[in-house]
């Protein structure tokens, strides 16, 4: 297995009617400094659909990038020693409808990822 | 069949005649290895025929578990969960135990998913040779164990390599375990513990699987 290989975070959020964009501007002031910290690069933002809706929900999608895998525990180690990170995600849980979490590589990167 | 482990960690300068002591009550013991997280001093390891058996021992084991040199332990009696050994016979591997806690309110059916998703490692982690899961009926020490996941491997090298560099642990069954997954239901502090006992104690409940 490659230490560089790249492993993508995948948070995907679906906000309660008309929070979208308060969900995003807290996850983007109380959550992207600390998961930076514990060694995750922010990749991309994404808005679905791309306009704030005021009576409707918003999905975002957020993605991440780390490299390896022993990153990815030196990474969730930090967080899930760190009562904080829990502690964002219960708040966050009153902001939305359903969240979801997903850790992947790129296609081309499946074979090396489970070469171990 | 039914088994007690124990994590038994000791006082300072002490725990010299702890392994004697619980080998002597049909443990199998052992030092554990540099890397365990919680994982104690020692290993203590006793197979039982039926539950009385484990009552009738308990008062001589915890003697010893509550006497000089220990500063505490923890410990989970269990009745075999599902298993299989790939390799019954396999004498000189590292044995790793995981002791968890499901603490917050899950249903049946999720409790299912979740020991149906650990049971499913072994056949995506050819590493792990032997294997037991079993649920906790008894428990002591730092939380309230639910569950014992047991793995023996031919070598350290597969529990630090494939066991944890695999996708199917940490980008699949580790959502269980992870405050930031919505899944999450297992108390972040866990036992993980492994030593080389120089013999097997999951080969001897047979080769096949009962996963």
């Amino acid at each position: 297995m490659s230490a560089d290989t790249t492993i993508y975070v995948i948070d995907e959020i679906v906000a309660l009617p008309g929070r979208g964009r308060e969900v995003l501007d807290a996850y983007r002031e109380r959550y992207a400094p600390g998961a930076e910290a514990r060694g995750m690069t922010l990749d991309r933002i994404l808005v679905s659909p791309p306009m704030w809706l005021d009576d409707d929900t918003n999905t975002i999608l957020i993605t991440w990038t780390l490299k390896g895998a022993p990153n990815w525990w030196a990474m969730s180690f930090r967080s899930r020693n760190d009562p904080a990170v829990a502690d964002w995600w219960a708040e966050v849980d009153e902001m939305i409808v359903r969240r979801s979490r997903h850790f992947a590589t790129a296609e081309a990167d499946m074979a090396e990822i489970t070469n171990v | 069949m039914y088994s007690l482990v124990c994590l038994v960690h000791f006082v300072a300068d002490g725990g010299r005649d702890v392994a004697s002591a619980l080998a002597g009550l049909g443990a199998a013991v052992a030092p554990t290895l540099p890397g365990v997280f919680n994982g104690g001093d020692l290993i203590a390891h006793f197979d039982f025929a039926d539950e009385d058996s484990y009552r009738d021992m308990l008062p001589a084991i915890d003697g010893v578990l509550h006497g000089p040199g220990v500063a505490r332990s923890d410990c989970a009696f269990y009745r075999h969960g599902r298993h299989a050994a790939a390799e019954p016979a396999l004498a000189s591997g590292v044995y790793r135990v995981l002791l968890l806690s499901v603490d917050r309110p899950v249903g049946a059916e999720v409790l299912h998913r979740f020991e149906s998703e650990m049971v499913r490692m072994p056949h995506y982690i050819p590493a792990i040779r032997n294997w037991r899961l079993s649920r906790v009926i008894e428990a002591r020490g730092e939380r309230r164990w639910t569950h014992v996941w047991e793995q023996e491997y031919a070598s350290l090298d597969g529990l630090m390599g494939p066991y944890m560099l695999h996708p199917y642990h940490w980008a699949r069954i580790d959502r269980w375990f992870d405050p930031e997954c919505p899944d999450w239901m297992i108390d972040t502090r866990l036992c993980h513990s492994f030593c080389t006992f120089g013999r097997g104690v999951l080969g001897a409940q047979g080769g096949g699987s009962e996963a």
